[in-house]
């Protein structure tokens, strides 16, 4: 028994001392497998109860209206104030939420992208000017203050809200897009391929344009977090929706009062709005991770290789 | 320093003015004006005229945004459309509550995130760092108004310790219960500080990797001298940079806690403004917090400019 366990400590310094490094890697990439994984469930539960919930809410509302803040065995989740089912209510809520959302930031780098990239390859400094500086007055206004102000004329509007949130993301995006491919096109890649006599449109649209969308890749994940807590904020202090839509942050904003009484009217939909935030956080995260673990040197490679490779591949 | 103060408070004033035609366009020229808010579409057509004559909302919408401005320069910002008193009653009765949130938040939150994030940065990787880290990650992942909720079920709800709302209290009942402001602002803190720290981590490590840290050192400048006097003025340009977006946060945070915690400021003054379409009042609080984040944002350029002048303003 003590030769057993006097055996192993000799092993492990040697252990440690060659394979270690590998193991640590080894480990190191099989948690990050399974980080990445638990991130694409998280992310893609809520994602899917919004794309088909509306299909399904239907057999959860068979069984009829309830009393309020019920919690039998004939609603799954119980109900909320006004008697309706929560399971129905979590599966028609996520549209409205994350559709506003992912809307506003697809708008908001559609305009604020074709901005910044005009503004970047733009040869005439007045446009530039003219293109960037009534983004900087728009730039510090507060997201929720457009919202209310939008809201006041439009009540009731997820289209308002969408709106509001893009209008605020805007110049953003088009300030991030300018100043990535601003240095896309001082680049020596950008440089050679004026050399070489390849025509403008290519230079900026196919070099530059595409140099963009790494940076917006990256960036993308933390707007769309962003935009779902300001869609959902606004819902939950009724600036936006009805306060009777089916709605995750109106149906918590609806039912806080109950939060000890029936907890699941807020819990779950606070749930689906939590593990989409987080899922998608820890996908970006490790998209970032990926990215940055490259050797030094290897990303200006494969950037500078681009165009080249391509004249060969089609030779 | 001076020049560029100047310049820098020319161009605020001229956003202040943008934003004042922002605000009017975007309430003011909705269909539905206030004399059909007055009436609430009961009254006949001749006499929503009438009235539309007295307040002037028959003149052209330059004209109206003359008139708006040159009262509101005068300090006379209107009568709220549903109580009938004075909007600039409305508005001094209920900075002051919001003033002392938002106050309060950054005294705490400033500090406390530039101590962590220079000693994270410091020692990246270790178990410090690793732990704020995570902990500044999870906070940033879940919605103000989740977090107000969930301290509220547990701190007032279950454990009793704290009261959940502000109902029947006023701004001077502070002084004799402080005990009201610690959830809001605990709930303030969470997203403010964690932004913080990242960019003051970042700025850290930053700032000691540069080549004139690494020149200091080889030069032997004791370590605390050359994280006081070269990394530390570096290392913060970030984050005062970060402070001044920060304002969103702030007081998108302010408006949810107001709204959560039925604080009597002017977050709630306005969300209530919105939900009754009361038009004048919600003209002039969006104007004075949008306000409020333009004069953080010109704060927060002048003092990063002071640190490190070479920062550019404008671009």
């Amino acid at each position: 028994m003590s030769g057993h366990t006097a055996q192993p400590p000799p092993a492990r310094p040697a252990a440690r001392g060659s394979g270690g490094r590998a193991g640590t890697a080894r480990k190191k990439g099989a948690g990050g497998a399974a980080t990445t994984a638990v991130a694409a469930v998280l992310f893609a539960v809520p994602v899917v109860t919004a794309l088909f919930g509306p299909l399904l809410a239907p057999l959860a509302e068979a069984s009829g209206p309830g009393a309020p803040y019920a919690l039998d065995g004939r609603h799954p989740l119980g109900t909320d104030g006004l008697g309706r089912d929560v399971l129905a209510l979590l599966l028609r809520g996520g549209g409205s939420t994350l559709g506003s959302a992912l809307g506003a930031v697809a708008l908001a780098y559609l305009v604020g992208g074709a901005v910044g990239l005009a503004a970047a390859v733009s040869r005439h400094r007045w446009v530039d000017e003219l293109l960037m500086r009534p983004v900087e007055v728009v730039l510090p206004i507060p997201s929720l203050l457009v919202i209310s102000l939008v809201g006041v004329g439009r009540h009731g509007n997820a289209w308002a809200v969408t709106m509001a949130v893009a209008l605020v993301n805007t110049p953003v995006a088009a300030r991030l897009v300018r100043a990535a491919a601003l240095r896309a096109a001082a680049g020596p890649v950008a440089e050679a391929m004026r050399m070489q006599g390849e025509s403008r449109l290519r230079v900026q649209l196919g070099y530059v344009g595409g140099s963009v969308l790494p940076v917006v890749a990256a960036d993308v994940g933390t707007r769309v977090t962003g935009a779902v807590f300001t869609v959902a904020a606004a819902n939950f202090l009724g600036l936006g929706m009805e306060p009777t839509a089916p709605d995750w942050g109106v149906t918590i904003a609806a039912s806080r009062e109950a939060l000890l009484v029936q907890p699941w009217s807020v819990c779950a939909p606070t749930a689906m709005l939590l593990m989409f935030t987080v899922g998608l956080n820890l996908l970006g995260d490790r998209l970032l991770d990926r990215r940055d673990r490259r050797p030094p040197g290897d990303r200006r490679d494969r950037r500078a290789r681009v165009p080249v490779a391509r004249k060969e591949g089609r030779t | 320093m001076a020049r560029h103060a100047l310049r820098r408070v020319l161009l605020a004033l001229a956003q202040l003015v943008l934003l004042a035609v922002l605000v009017f366009l975007l309430t003011s020229l909705l269909p539905g004006d206030a004399a059909d808010v007055l009436f609430n579409d009961k009254a006949g057509t001749e006499q929503i005229a009438r009235l539309r004559h007295e307040m002037g909302l028959d003149q052209p919408p330059a004209q109206r945004f003359l008139d708006w401005a040159k009262d509101l320069v005068t300090g006379d910002a209107g009568t709220s459309l549903t109580g009938g008193q004075s909007v600039s009653g409305i508005v001094a009765h209920s900075v002051g509550a919001t003033a002392l949130l938002a106050g309060v938040t950054a005294a705490i939150a400033v500090p406390v995130a530039l101590v962590l994030g220079l000693v994270t940065g410091c020692r990246a990787g270790g178990r410090l760092d690793r732990t704020v880290t995570a902990v500044t990650l999870a906070l940033s992942s879940v919605p103000d108004f989740v977090l107000s909720l969930a301290l509220v079920a547990v701190f007032a709800l279950k454990l009793g310790w704290l009261p959940s709302t502000w109902i029947g209290a006023t701004t001077g009942d502070l002084l004799t219960r402080p005990g009201l402001l610690v959830l809001p602002v605990v709930v303030l803190l969470a997203r403010t500080v964690s932004q913080l720290i990242r960019q003051f981590r970042a700025g850290t490590l930053g700032a000691l990797n540069s080549g004139y840290a690494r020149h200091a050192r080889r030069l032997g400048v004791p370590r605390t001298r050359l994280l006081l006097r070269h990394v530390l003025p570096n290392a913060a340009v970030p984050g005062v940079q970060q402070l001044a977006r920060t304002g969103d946060a702030l007081l998108g945070g302010v408006l949810v806690v107001e709204a959560v915690f039925a604080v009597p400021g002017a977050a709630t003054a306005l969300i209530d403004a919105v939900r009754s379409r009361d038009v004048p009042t919600v003209q002039a609080l969006t104007l004075l917090l949008a306000a409020a984040a333009l004069f953080l944002n010109v704060a927060a350029d002048l003092v990063s400019h002071r640190l490190s002048p070479r920062v550019e303003v404008l671009r």
